[in-house]
């Protein structure tokens, strides 16, 4: 019986049309607690695994399985952190994080626990609108947390975020990492952000989208990684 | 103060040339009837009436009609959008006939609502619903259709259901362009309200401008114009307010 927070992937092909091969048979597996940093060039599809792991894709081949479960759609057993915050900018950034868990009894406590943990305990009677770049980006990792999520689904989360905000957030997700002990895959076009975070990196190349490495940390990995990427891309 | 000062100017200077051109006596009085004439009309409409029911009483009466419409008009409008911009087929077969229904002048179509609703309350409201309908149709289903996939994700990996996401997420995020939506409704309405008001329109503002009409009382009619006019800059500028106040994130998010 498979833990419910693994993921797997199987044979996993998307083709858009008849030429374009975004994903081309990706094999995958995913033990629960794992922080999987994924990265590579533009265009390789590390953005489309990650919608077909959170449901708002199908593969046109292969399977995606959460939980031993095939994936049937989005759901609240794995959250999701966009590139931009995607925040309800009519909701305060308190309703935003509680949006989840709205009709859960104890919703007040989990949510004032949730913004303590990102930082945001003074900012929760405020829009969104009215908190920086960064701030609104803890308020949505907060809201993808609300529910209790085993996997953590993160597209690019910090690669709009100045460079100061991002290595500070970054330091901020390792902790919250630790203390929850989700499995997250993180996607990212930074090689130093994907070596930083990921307890295992994996390294994508061009269409179509292969994994090309698939290494767990380890002291020389920045070197090996940076490699991968730059052939990724040619 | 600044922007005070302009509008003030430009309506004292509009009034100028008014009276320059009413006092020239270029055209008899029956054309271009004078400021104080009509300033006149105002004050005794306002106290003794005109058709036999005060000046109040027809705006209240025209301002009844228009808000009874709106309303209709507005949420119809946004279940209409809703549909339109969320099921495909739904816009494939009525999208041409919202688009055919707004290009058509109100006026065509009123006497065919008298014909089926006969000349009391009915056909006026219902004037005023089918011309206020279409603008907030629009502009929603627009809106709904440009609402951003990432929004919807979120939601539904959140745990909101096919069901309802067009109310917690679709709706929220479109009425900013909804409430432009009905900005225009509300300003259709008003331009609609003299036509429905063209049969047994008394009390009504439209109505009073018809009978003056009929008996060559030009300042009457640029009066009851007039009072048109500033009530519906009024209007417009409450639902500014209504929108400042409900989409405070408007051209922030």
């Amino acid at each position: 019986m498979p833990s419910p927070d693994s993921v797997a992937l199987k044979g996993v092909t998307l083709t858009y049309g008849r030429k374009v091969h975004a994903l081309d048979g990706i094999d995958l597996a995913i033990e629960p607690g794992e922080f999987v940093a994924i990265v590579g060039p533009s265009g390789c599809g590390k953005s489309t695994l990650l919608r077909l792991v959170a449901g708002f894709a199908r593969p046109t081949g292969g399977e995606v399985r959460v939980g031993g479960e095939p994936v049937a759609g989005p759901g609240p057993d794995r959250g999701m952190v966009f590139q931009q915050p995607r925040l309800f900018p009519w909701l305060s950034v308190r309703r935003n994080v509680a949006f989840g868990i709205r009709r859960h009894p104890g919703r007040d406590a989990r949510v004032a626990e949730l913004l303590d943990l990102v930082g945001l305990a003074d900012a929760a009677r405020l829009r969104p609108y009215e908190l920086s770049g960064g701030m609104q980006q803890r308020a949505a990792i907060a809201r993808a947390l609300a529910p209790d999520p085993g996997i953590l689904l993160m597209d690019e989360p910090f690669a709009a975020l100045d460079a100061l905000t991002r290595e500070r957030l970054q330091e901020e997700l390792r902790r919250i990492w630790q203390q929850t002990g989700k499995t997250v895959l993180f996607v990212t076009h930074s090689v130093d952000e994907a070596v930083f975070l990921g307890t295992r990196v994996l390294v994508m190349s061009k269409r179509p989208g292969r994994i090309v490495l698939d290494l767990p940390h380890q002291p020389d990995l920045r070197e090996t990684v940076s490699t991968a990427v730059r052939q990724a891309a040619v | 103060m600044r922007a005070v000062a302009l509008r003030l100017g430009g309506v004292l200077a509009l009034l100028g040339i008014w009276w320059a051109v009413a006092a020239a006596q270029i055209w008899p009085p029956v054309f271009v009837p004078t400021p104080a004439a009509v300033w006149e009309q105002l004050l005794k409409t306002s106290v003794t009436g005109y058709s036999g029911y005060s000046l109040a009483d027809h705006l209240l009466v025209s301002l009844g009609r228009i808000l009874l419409g709106s309303l209709y008009g507005i949420a119809a409008g946004i279940v209409v959008g809703l549909a339109l911009g969320l099921v495909p087929a739904f816009r494939a077969v009525f999208g041409p006939l919202v688009t055919f229904v707004r290009t058509l002048p109100p006026l065509a179509y009123f006497s065919l609502l008298i014909i089926w609703l006969g000349i009391d309350e009915p056909p006026k409201i219902a004037l005023l619903f089918v011309a206020a309908m279409p603008p907030v149709a629009v502009a929603t289903a627009e809106a709904v259709r440009g609402v951003h996939e990432d929004y919807l994700n979120a939601a539904r990996s959140l745990g909101v259901s096919p069901w309802g996401l067009p109310f917690l997420v679709v709706l929220p995020s479109a009425l900013p362009e909804v409430l432009v939506g009905v900005r225009v409704a509300v300003g259709v309405a008003y331009t609609t309200v003299v036509a429905a008001e063209t049969v047994n329109g008394v009390p009504g503002i439209g109505g009073m401008i018809r009978d003056a009409q009929r008996y060559n009382q030009t300042d009457v009619v640029v009066m009851g114009l007039l009072v048109i006019g500033a009530s519906g800059l009024a209007i417009d500028l409450l639902l500014i307010r209504l929108q400042r106040l409900l989409v405070p994130w408007r051209g922030k998010a």
